[in-house]
């Protein structure tokens, strides 16, 4: 039976068209994949249906009446419910608060807190047994967040629920543990809309997909009459025909050393870490979520002024207390939450590229604007960066452009370390190895050095020369050459072996 | 062990320094003033300190619902103004009118301030900026010099025994406790429920993040209004207790309060960014507030210099509990991440 049905949707934002004549149908007991590159109007598209934004054409059937709904409330009354990619929790208020937030139940004059915590228990622990309801979502760490959020989603009870991404933060077990939970929902008879970049997690879970890009339907695949085939749904988002998968070449070994870390702690989390990374190499940092990988990023660029221990590079002993030291010894961070800490999402690009530079000590009494607009139209040249001009603000590009910038912003530095604190979250196949290639290349030809945390093993296994497990704010074992798989990744992970 | 950790729990809490620092005013003033402890002064201390509070618990509604109210100080005078406008000396049910039409105004004050904030969306500063001089406006046209009418029984928001046809009882009542205590716990009770509430619940989703909220499905707009109506409320109850006291109205008497409310609620553990704080810290805040002032003036520090002091001891207040924050978290970065 088709729950919902969207109809030649049409939707633009200024001069940019998100959505050309897109269609979707939702079945009922039916998960479907709604796939496509960032910025193809999957997110869009499911905002249109819940009532964040409104069409600007077409129409949607829920239930076998048309429906045009002014906010997400008339959705939510509906039975409509989304569990949003850049997350609708509030970080002041605790987990069950979030979880019941807007479906508040009371007795009499007064909520029915009680009730509430029950409830929201009982939800949290088939997701993510042993979550505090009664913690702040603050507190969180992303992945348990997420958890939250789809929670939150699961509370209302909804007939039609829509995950957008719920996936990118979550690591495997509890990547499994939501699929059972989707699977216990699509038994009572709910229509699921599941959007990932994680194509493996596409093939496990859906039933049929449908494909955007740029805004229109591209495919429209059931995969009980189509066949399921990984290569076609690649090329069908990219638009290009099926590439090989770049080959992974090993790197000729190097003995020099850049960056020594011996016995670096802060907090719990991260605790007595020592590795030495080598001219060249790109050395990988994995294991469960939120196990300190993050921590130790940040940390490595400077961000805690209380962390211990000692850390060598190129010989030398540096401090890393302050943000500025560490840029000014070359080691520069990427960032994985783009839209927290990587940029300045309502600046223009070129602000964001030239940002780093102002923060030199050599700087000029006046910005040489001519100069560094050179500057920073070559790196949008070389990184391939979609944009319009310079002066568009960031947060109208997509995320995987977004996250170009990001690297960009530090392509005018001598890199002498480069980390990467899961960079391709949420960016789509094609960004993704765009990002990839120039890092691969950089490393190969520049021998630039590179850590890199990863919360996808994918690319841990498709980049890394080693790799590092860490487990409670430690490193529990280390993986080089062929060890590097999908098995020892998540024994280890998992301290089974 | 159990009770280790309960007492863990309470210093780790950072609103534990702000009790620390009234403890700390409170005995400083204590030594300072004479009879502190005398009924009679104790009376005073409360009449005099009430305002400040409820303004500060009022503002600390709006400001944790993601606004900022700069019209407090002037709708406290306009209110003032219609109460004595209202009301014919000699003419008691006046008073009952005065009443009812003065709370009116001041749900109409909310209302206005509400729709600017959460319909149309200017930012809180700029329309409350601009609505305190449409308050005054009003007020000086209403009551271009202070003064008007007020009925008897008004007094009994000030002093029960001034009335001299009120029975003894209430009068004896009155003088244990005053009438500016009974409206603070009025203020009290009034959040105590709206915190019980759906509202409440939803002032601080949206003031922590609006967009979370909306995109929850709550009419956020809706929500920063009655944010905006429920401050109104307790500038309501403040220009009742002016008015008992001074008999008169006056477009000018609000003024100062609307920085120092601010202040007190940012010293009651308020974040400015909304989402965060608790409307009694805010009430703690005041208080803390309010015996600086004391402790000054009863310092024998010279005129010249008490507002330098004062300004000095609400910035060591401030930075202390901050200080005090940051160490007894884990990390000082967490607010950074989140």
């Amino acid at each position: 039976m088709t729950v919902l049905e969207a109809r030649e949707i049409e939707k633009r934002f200024g001069g940019v068209v998100a959505l050309d004549r897109a269609n979707l149908v939702c079945r009922q007991g039916r998960i479907t994949g709604l796939l496509g590159a960032n910025g193809s109007g999957k997110s869009t598209m499911s905002k249109i249906i819940t009532g964040v934004y409104s069409a600007d054409a077409g129409e949607i059937h829920y239930h076998g009446k048309t429906v045009r709904y002014r906010s997400p409330n008339e959705a939510k009354l509906d039975g409509i419910a989304m569990v949003f990619q850049n997350l609708s929790l509030v970080a002041d208020l605790t987990v069950w608060q979030n979880i019941v937030l807007g479906a508040e139940q009371a007795s009499g004059l007064f909520l029915n807190n009680k009730a509430a915590i029950e409830q929201s228990r009982e939800i949290v622990e088939q997701l993510l047994p042993g979550l505090d309801v009664r913690r702040m979502v603050h507190e969180l760490n992303p992945g348990e967040m997420q958890i939250v959020e789809i929670a939150k989603a699961i509370s209302e009870d909804p007939r039609l629920l829509i995950l957008d991404e719920p996936t990118a933060a979550l690591e495997q077990a509890q990547v499994k543990s939501l699929f059972q939970t989707m699977r216990e929902l699509v038994k009572k008879g709910v229509a699921i809309v599941f959007t990932s970049h994680r194509l493996w997690e596409v093939m496990e879970i859906c039933d049929d997909v449908v494909i955007f890009r740029n805004g229109r339907n591209v495919a429209d695949l059931d995969f009980s009459k189509d066949v399921k085939d990984p290569e076609t749904i690649v090329s069908h988002i990219t638009g290009e025909a099926g590439k090989a998968k770049t080959e992974r070449i090993r790197r000729r070994e190097n003995q020099e050393i850049v960056l020594r870390v011996s016995n670096l702690n802060y907090g719990s989390f991260i605790r007595d870490v020592s590795f030495e990374l080598k001219r060249g190499e790109i050395l990988g940092i994995g294991g469960l979520a939120g196990q300190g990988q993050h921590e130790l990023m940040l940390a490595l660029a400077g961000n805690y002024a209380g962390v211990a221990g000692e850390v060598e590079l190129n010989g030398k002993k540096i401090k890393l207390n302050r943000p500025a030291s560490a840029i000014r010894n070359s080691i520069l961070l990427v960032p994985g939450d783009r839209q927290l800490e990587g940029l300045f999402l309502g600046h223009s690009v070129f602000t964001n590229l030239i940002f780093p530079k102002l923060g030199l000590k050599a700087q000029p009494l006046f910005t040489p604007e001519n100069k560094y607009r050179k500057e920073a139209a070559d790196i949008v040249d070389v990184l391939s960066i979609m944009t319009h001009n310079l002066d568009m603000p960031v947060n109208s590009l997509s995320g995987g452009n977004q996250q170009k910038v990001v690297v960009g912003k530090w392509l005018a530095f001598d890199t002498n370390v480069l980390l990467l604190a899961d960079p391709a979250k949420g960016v789509d196949v094609g960004a993704k190895r765009d990002l990839y290639d120039y890092i691969t290349e950089q490393v190969s030809e520049n021998k630039m050095s590179v850590v890199l945390y990863a919360s996808d093993n994918e690319e841990l296994i498709e980049h890394c020369d080693r790799l590092l497990i860490m487990y409670e704010g430690q490193i529990v074992a280390s993986l080089e050459g062929d060890e590097i798989n999908d098995d020892a990744i998540v024994a280890t992970s998992m301290r089974v072996r | 062990m159990k009770n280790n950790s309960v007492l863990k729990r309470l210093i780790s809490n950072p609103d534990f320094s702000r009790l620390l620092i009234l403890i700390l005013m409170f005995v400083l003033t204590a030594v300072l003033q004479r009879n502190f402890f005398a009924m009679r002064s104790i009376v005073r201390n409360i009449d005099s300190f009430m305002p400040l509070i409820l303004m500060t618990m009022g503002q600390a509604v709006v400001i944790i619902s993601g606004g900022l109210d700069l019209s407090v100080g002037t709708a406290l005078s306009l209110l003032t103004c219609v109460l004595t406008s209202v009301m014919r000396a000699g003419v008691p049910i006046t008073g009952l009118y005065a009443l009812v039409v003065t709370f009116a105004v001041a749900m109409a004050i909310g209302a206005i301030n509400g729709v600017g904030i959460g319909y149309l969306r200017i930012p809180p500063v700029i329309v409350t900026f601009a609505t305190s001089f449409i308050w005054l406006g009003i007020a000086l046209f209403l009551r271009p010099t202070p003064g008007g009418e007020t009925v008897d029984w008004f007094q009994a928001f000030y002093r029960i025994r001034n009335i001299e046809t009120a029975p003894a009882f209430l009068k004896a009542f009155g003088e244990i406790i005053p009438p500016s205590l009974i409206l603070i716990l009025i203020g009290c009770l009034v959040w105590w429920i709206v915190s019980r509430t759906r509202t409440g619940r939803y002032i601080y989703a949206v003031g922590g993040n609006s967009q979370s909220a909306y995109e929850t499905g709550i009419n956020t707009a809706w929500v920063q209004m009655k944010a905006c109506m429920i401050n109104s409320v307790f500038i309501f109850l403040t220009a009742l207790f002016f008015v008992g006291q001074n008999g008169s109205g006056d477009a000018r008497m609000g003024d100062p309060l609307t920085l120092k409310a601010i202040a007190a609620a940012v010293v009651g553990g308020i974040a400015l960014t909304g989402g965060r704080g608790s409307v009694f810290f805010a009430l703690i805040g005041a208080l803390i507030f309010s015996f600086v002032s004391k402790i000054i003036f009863f310092a024998n520090i010279p005129n010249a210099y008490q507002t330098l002091f004062g300004g000095l001891i609400v910035i060591i207040a401030i930075a202390a509990s901050q200080i005090y924050t940051l160490s007894s978290r884990r990390t000082g970065q967490e607010s950074k991440l989140t």
